[in-house]
């Protein structure tokens, strides 16, 4: 059977990649000590696999049909997607082997779980994707299980909701009947609100309590006192990312090391890394 | 409940935005010939007229996604480098000139918790 070995998370504002060094200099240098921390921490799990968990911006469904949950189940994944690529400062395209095995597998066991993931042979990647796998897995040498969620186009998720799918999703990975060692990362937050009134906006308060939360590693009392409300106040239509860090946190017990934070107003984004020691 | 809940998801600027971002056929004709792509989407003279104005607030109002109007503006002005400097940025520093001096008031506190 597959086994947890790993779980992280980070933000993934495109700041961090399309205009890093327009941040002050302490802020860059604890993004780039975090990240290589967080790739050290994830070479030393030896995980034969990545799975992703991150956001879809409205790249790869239109708005008319966001599903819940979408599973990249291709062979290869390439990216960033043509019009995200000047954005993020990445005119190279990376290319990241899948691997649909397991990726076809989380779709077909989750049906049997009653979980309804949508798929995508031939995903795109914006930031979401794109800017983790340039800090963690920059030579594309672990293969990659991308999984979008919905967390912009409202109804937002609730982040109860992301914690149950987080469970069931890590009950499907175990039982993958293969001896993979997989990694679970999250991607997204923390507090920002892209495109809304408050573009520039980082609610610095919310951010550390909430890291202050993962460092406590009471999983009911995080899900209790962080509500969706609170996530939308501290900016909307962007906080709400946070759902992938509670979604890998399903897959842990215990307490986070938070690695890095930063309220990057240069980035427009909360930013931070965290890594968990127990895993679920 | 948050600013991102004002969304009309049904506004057809919002279907169409999705097709754009996906297709440089439809990218090489934004600065060029937006009326009639407006047209072939079927957006009303409002929406193309807060379009073609890069009116943050209105598209706002107008229930865009807002994660589609810097995409928009980015479409007008460029996508590369896009700081706070930015053309893109100084429309929202323009539009919202209140949220955007809170937000910048962070960082005079956190220069000066560096300083001392």
């Amino acid at each position: 059977m597959a086994e947890i070995v790993a779980a992280l998370a980070m933000t993934h504002s495109p700041g961090l990649t399309g205009w890093f060094d327009r941040a002050p200099e302490e802020q860059q240098r604890a993004a780039l000590r975090a990240t290589a921390e967080m790739r050290e921490r994830l070479i030393a799990a030896r995980p034969d696999v990545i799975v992703a968990f991150s956001n879809d911006h409205l790249l790869n469904w239109p708005i008319n049909n966001t599903p819940e949950y979408t599973v990249g189940i291709g062979a290869e994944h390439v990216g960033p997607a043509d019009w995200y690529d000047e954005w993020l400062g990445m005119p190279t395209k990376y290319r990241i082997p899948g691997h649909p095995d397991l990726a076809r597998f989380i779709v077909n066991e989750s049906v049997r779980r009653r979980l309804t993931l949508a798929y995508l042979r031939a995903m795109e990647f914006d930031d979401g994707i794109s800017v983790p796998m340039h800090f963690l897995n920059p030579e594309g040498a672990i293969p990659l299980v991308p999984v979008t969620m919905n967390c912009t186009v409202p109804p937002v998720p609730t982040p109860e909701r992301a914690y149950q799918v987080g469970t069931i999703l890590r009950d499907v990975l175990k039982a993958y009947p293969g001896p993979e060692r997989i990694a679970v990362i999250g991607t997204g937050g923390l507090s920002h609100e892209p495109g809304g009134p408050r573009y520039f906006w980082v609610d610095e308060d919310f951010d550390l309590w909430f890291l202050d939360l993962l460092k406590r590693g009471d999983h009911a009392a995080l899900l209790r006192e962080c509500t969706l409300e609170k996530m939308e106040a501290a900016g909307s239509g962007g906080t709400a990312e946070l759902n992938a860090w509670i979604l890998a946190m399903a897959f842990t017990h215990g307490p986070a090391d938070v690695l890095a934070y930063m309220p990057a107003v240069a980035w427009r984004s909360g930013t931070g890394m965290v890594a968990w020691n127990e895993l679920a | 409940m948050g600013h991102v809940e004002r969304t009309d998801k049904t506004l057809p600027l919002n279907e169409m935005m999705f097709y754009v971002r996906r297709d440089a056929r439809l990218r090489e004709r934004w600065n060029t010939d937006l009326e009639s792509i407006a047209r072939e989407f079927g957006l009303s003279r409002e929406e193309y007229e807060a379009l073609r104005d890069k009116d943050v607030r209105r598209l706002h109002e107008l229930g865009v996604h807002q994660y589609y109007v810097p995409q928009i503006l980015r479409l007008f002005y460029g996508a590369s480098m896009n700081t706070n400097s930015h053309p893109a940025l100084e429309a929202y520093k323009r539009a919202y000139p209140e949220e955007t001096a809170q937000a910048f008031a962070l960082v005079e506190r956190l220069e000066r918790r560096t300083r001392s």
